[in-house]
């Protein structure tokens, strides 16, 4: 169906930028109709790839706790909130995979998976340079590996102020 | 709005007969409505006229503060020749204007907006000159006895090496409060800051906590003339403030430049020499890093209050949604 989706949201915000935006009298107005474009522009821009940016991440996440799980098993010496943590990664790894790929579907596996990954890492950054526990290092350079590329994705307005040197070279290692 | 302002102001000024006009809202003020108006009146027999700032409490924002604590923390500092506007009355009854407020002077003729500070020509071409004032200021707020300014309510850390965990603690309770979703970089940048605490501080001082380009008002003269935005005042340490002014987000240019004004190191010993405080830059990295899980934690505030109904502001929708870029941040000071 034409427009599509992405047609839609861009046609809007050029409506809202060239048509309704220069009559706005209030500069309260202004700026509100201001960050409403912003807004669209940030959607517009994660409109293609939303349900395989989620579909991916529940796959990275899954393996990265998959890693997690193998790695805190082989610590010499474990305790009771490790322990804990492993059982809460096999119950989170047991359920299907998302069967559909709607967003709220795929989103609410994502927030499963990541809310164990949330306690997962934060184990991890206490265990970091302590003896004994090297074994997790690998696992945390490897989810770090997985934020950074999440961190780096969509439209942000900082990309072209505050952000600008910053998301040239984030792009440029990127690439290489 | 006008009868409802002026039938306040009556009640305040003792006078007979007060107009108002022009009122309107100030875009920005993620956490309190903005309002400019001006007033006219008779006070013993002499014609007076002012501008005012009004600043209400929201419906809902990116963080809930305490209005009386911004009203106090001006009204003191402005005593001890620190710039910022005169305030004037504190108002919680919610009668007069259905939320509480406060109102204070308006200074006109003056600038806060980062891309005008930093881009104007009229502005551009002092702005050695405005780096050097933001660096002053912000030494003679640290400079400030708080004690004889009767800021104890704010709240006294136990000691000088309990500021950095008083402030995690405080962030992270935010955090469980209003996110909601999981933040798996936010909670291992928490478990990273308690391992990293940062000596105590050289000392305790009134630290602004959004201290940066964007909270000044200054003029072509290169003066700034209103330091705003005190909600989030607090007693610590001054490495906070220092911190919280180099953030990447601050850096409007989007270059390396602290608030788009001046180097780092022209930074550090500019405010070295004005403080007598040394900076210490492993403290400064701490600081940074809760400088954008803070920052970070607001905007989840008002995500949440967009998503629960009880704010429809386009900006605090669209702030947040930008968390990423902080945690790319976080991530990158943190060294992972």
């Amino acid at each position: 169906m034409r427009p599509t989706g992405l047609e839609a949201l861009k046609g809007v915000q050029a409506a809202l930028t060239e048509v309704i935006l220069p009559e706005l009298q209030s500069m309260f107005v202004q700026d509100a109709a201001q960050w409403m474009s912003m807004m669209m522009e940030s959607l517009a821009g994660e409109w293609d790839t939303a349900a395989q940016d989620l579909d991916s991440d529940n796959r990275a996440l899954g393996e990265l706790l998959s890693q997690a799980r193998s790695a805190i098993s082989s610590l010499p010496q474990s305790n009771d909130s490790l322990a804990a943590l492993v059982k809460e990664i096999e119950n989170v790894l047991r359920e299907p995979a998302a069967d559909s790929l709607a967003l709220s579907v795929l989103g609410a596996r994502h927030s499963r998976l990541n809310g164990v990954m949330e306690k997962v890492l934060v184990e991890l950054e206490e265990a970091a340079g302590r003896p004994g526990m090297e074994a997790l290092d690998a696992v945390r350079q490897g989810v770090y590996r997985h934020l950074r590329k999440v961190a780096l994705r969509g439209w942000s307005f900082w990309d072209v102020a505050s952000f600008r040197e910053r998301m040239v070279r984030a792009r440029a290692e990127a690439v290489t | 709005m006008e009868d409802r302002i002026a039938a306040f102001l009556k009640s305040r000024l003792t006078a007979g007969e007060v107009s108002v006009s022009n009122v309107y809202r100030i875009p920005g003020g993620a956490s309190r409505e903005t309002w400019a108006f001006d007033a006219r009146w008779r006070d013993a027999g002499k014609e007076m006229q002012q501008g005012f700032i009004l600043r209400r409490d929201p419906d809902a924002s990116v963080l809930e503060t305490d209005r009386d604590l911004e009203f106090r923390v001006m009204g003191a500092v402005h005593e001890h020749g620190i710039p910022v506007p005169r305030m004037f009355w504190l108002e919680q009854e919610t009668s007069w204007l259905d939320r509480p407020f406060f109102v204070m002077e308006r200074i006109d003729g003056c600038e806060t907006s980062p891309t005008k500070v930093l881009m104007d020509p009229r502005f551009y071409v002092v702005r050695d000159k405005i780096g050097e004032r933001f660096v002053d200021i912000l030494a003679a707020i640290h400079r400030l006895d708080w004690r004889a300014l009767g800021l104890e309510f704010l709240g006294v850390p136990a000691h000088e090496g309990s500021c950095g965990m008083m402030e995690i603690e405080r962030w992270e309770a935010i955090v469980d409060r209003e996110a909601l979703e999981p933040q798996p970089v936010l909670r291992a940048a928490f478990r990273w800051l308690r391992r990293r605490l940062p000596p105590p501080a050289q000392r305790i001082v009134l630290v602004h906590a959004d201290y940066r380009t964007g909270n000044f008002l200054c003029d072509t003269q290169g003066q700034i003339v209103g330091v705003l935005d005190w909600e989030m005042a607090h007693l610590g340490d001054p490495m906070e403030d220092i911190a919280w002014a180099c953030l990447r987000p601050w850096r409007w240019m989007g270059d390396e430049q602290v608030g788009g004004l001046l180097r780092r190191e022209q930074f550090y010993e500019k405010y070295s020499a004005a403080s007598g405080l040394r900076v210490d830059e492993e403290a400064v990295r701490f600081w940074e890093v809760l400088g954008n899980v803070k920052l970070a934690a607001i905007f989840l505030t008002g995500g949440r209050s967009f998503c629960e109904g009880r704010t429809r502001a386009p900006m605090v929708a669209f702030l947040g949604r930008n968390v990423r870029r902080l945690e790319l941040e976080v991530m990158d000071l943190m060294g992972v």
